[in-house]
């Protein structure tokens, strides 16, 4: 490399690409930084339109305002058992059934794996899968929240591979042993697996963070809304009004504007996520990884 | 015979292990393909999925004669087309700029900022958006910088389609880079020392090198991208359109769920589900079938 001397054009592509790169770091931030610069500043300077990435005046009625709202807790506290519960049986689920799938002489390998297959090309589609469970007596249960599609055909064959990964010996002898397979899964294997249940663990986490559609047609009380749900009401349907009561007054008075309200509610549903998210993003990102190899 | 019958009875465990993923699939899955058979009867709860009345293709008819089918279809081709020319190529792009970055500190740190609104949920993306978009929003004051009139943007079709296809393109394309990046690690990197030896600039190695290595798996993305085409977000539109906006952005998808599951027309939803689905299928055999003939990658 030394010795090649770089050209004029590649010098001035670096700049260009330096640039460009530096413009994709403004794009991605800067919606986000204008939420929290709305969320915070006085009712006045928003009117004016006078708000951009650094808050005018220092406003936290809005916060004040959300935060009071039982509302929003209950949404928290039901976000939170639909996705700790809904993890919780997707890596079990899965485990349980990958394992089966990594022994070369389980008899019904070939079975199961054309059974899952199946389904990675056909589904019943929006208004079947809606009527069944309508017909089981689903609606507006904490199953419909975390039972459909808890366990996946990819979800599947990714663990089945990464456990075909760890040495078959340390089944063989545990077999040997006395252990039966349940011994070996739970304390062999997946102790073995702590990388993969970790990946797939926050994958379904924020997945269930971010869902409402379920919640849209399957539930039909506020009172188990995740927060989702409350997120599109106070953006959507009724308005910032709609957080409480004593929003509407507020507004009234000019004490608060309703963006105050509007993006204050979005940085509390997305805030979670932001202070998870340095920590855990090469956890993200090797799941992509891991998949990816085997497709 | 008897031989498979010990063998399964010393795998008993094995199937224990297998039987709760075996009935979510079952119920979740599989029955909702055997409820598809509701596109062709007279639905009644009482009596079943199959004990329903038979009616031919009576639903697939009435969608066809509808006079708004023509609408939906096109809106719904539209979106995905031009979401696939400007949202396919993206993350391949930035992936390659990516790549030409020589600072390792300064590409990770735009690849981990450029992941983050991958992680925000729709409904967060659509309230920005509608934020962005007010008569006193960001877009509205650059609009008055070039001169031109603020205007409730959601509201107005002609521009429906660039805000939907330019937020999944903001949403997406970080994520989308990964695939391509770890594709991009596997070149030989003693080839591009041989390229440049040879006195090849780096136009020529991207386009001899780096372009080759990642072929493979642009090529498998596109084709499920193309049988993709007609699966809309609708969720996103659901969240987005208005009485406005609904002459473009009205798709099968919203069709679909306000007919079905707000207007409770099931056979007829299914129906239209159905025919849906075959053809995204067929356009997935055309897309692997031609692929097959230029260049040799295929799904199967």
């Amino acid at each position: 490399m030394a010795a090649y001397k770089e050209s004029l054009s590649s010098r001035i592509f670096d700049v260009f690409n330096t640039l460009f790169m530096i413009f994709i770091i403004v794009i991605m931030l800067y919606p986000f930084l204008h939420v929290i610069a709305l969320s915070l500043s006085e009712t006045s300077e928003i009117m004016k339109g006078n708000v951009n990435i650094i808050p005018r005046g220092f406003n936290v009625e809005g916060y004040k305002l959300i935060l009071t709202s039982p509302q929003l807790w209950i949404a928290y506290k039901n976000t939170i058992i639909y996705a700790v519960l809904g993890t919780f049986i997707t890596l079990l689920f899965t485990s349980l059934m990958a394992y089966p799938l990594a022994i070369n002489d389980f008899v019904a390998k070939k079975f199961i794996t054309v059974y899952l297959t199946i389904t990675m090309f056909f589904s019943g589609g929006l208004i079947p899968t809606f009527l069944l469970i309508r017909n089981l007596g689903l609606i507006n249960t904490i199953w419909v929240m975390v039972l459909p599609g808890c366990v996946s055909a990819y979800n599947v064959v990714v663990f089945r591979t990464f456990f075909q990964g760890i040495s078959p010996e340390l089944r063989e002898s545990a077999y040997l042993d006395g252990a039966n397979d349940f011994i070996i899964l739970f304390a062999i294997i997946l102790p073995l697996s702590k990388a993969l249940l970790a990946t797939f663990g926050l994958f379904s986490m924020v997945g269930h963070w971010n869902s409402w559609f379920d919640a849209l047609i399957y539930l039909n009380e506020e009172k188990k809304y995740p927060i989702q749900m409350i997120l599109r009401k106070i953006l959507f349907v009724s308005n910032a009004s709609a957080a409480n009561d004593a929003a509407q007054v507020m507004i009234e008075s000019r004490l608060v504007h309703p963006k105050n309200i509007q993006m204050a509610v979005i940085v509390v549903t997305i805030a979670p996520i932001m202070c998870v998210y340095p920590f855990l993003q090469k956890y993200f990102v090797q799941g992509v990884m891991i998949g990816s190899i085997k497709g | 015979m008897k031989e498979f019958i010990r063998k399964c009875i010393k795998q008993r465990y094995l199937f224990l292990m297998i039987l709760p993923g075996f009935l979510v699939i079952l119920i979740f899955n599989y029955l909702p393909i055997y409820g598809i058979l509701i596109a062709f009867k007279d639905y009644n709860v009482a009596k079943g999925v199959w004990g329903s009345d038979w009616v031919g293709l009576k639903y697939f008819k009435m969608f066809l004669t509808n006079p708004m089918a023509g609408r939906l279809f096109k809106n719904t081709f539209l979106l995905g087309l031009y979401s696939l020319l400007w949202g396919f190529p993206a993350p391949i792009i930035l992936a390659l700029l990516l790549n030409e970055i020589k600072n390792d500190a300064f590409k990770r740190t735009v690849q981990t900022i450029s992941y983050i609104p991958h992680f925000i949920s729709v409904v967060v993306i659509v309230g920005m958006l509608a934020e962005f978009c007010a008569v006193d929003g960001v877009f509205n004051k650059i609009r008055v910088l070039l001169g031109l009139e603020a205007l409730p943007l959601l509201a107005y079709p002609q521009y429906f389609r660039t805000l939907y296809i330019a937020s999944n393109i903001w949403q997406g394309v970080g994520w989308g880079t990964i695939i391509y990046l770890a594709a991009i690690t596997k070149v030989d990197p003693t080839l591009y020392d041989v390229a440049a030896i040879d006195g090849a600039n780096r136009w020529q190695k991207v386009v001899n090198i780096t372009w080759p290595t990642i072929k493979p798996t642009t090529t498998i993305l596109l084709i499920f991208n193309i049988s993709g085409i007609l699966g809309t977000n609708y969720q996103k539109i659901l969240l987005m359109y208005n009485t406005r906006t609904k002459s473009v952005a009205d798709v099968i998808g919203t069709y679909v769920y306000e007919l079905g599951i707000q207007g409770a027309q099931f056979e007829y939803t299914t129906a239209i589900g159905l025919f849906m689905s075959v053809i995204s299928f067929i356009l997935l055999f055309i897309a692997n079938f031609i692929s097959r003939k230029v260049s040799e990658t295929s799904l199967w």
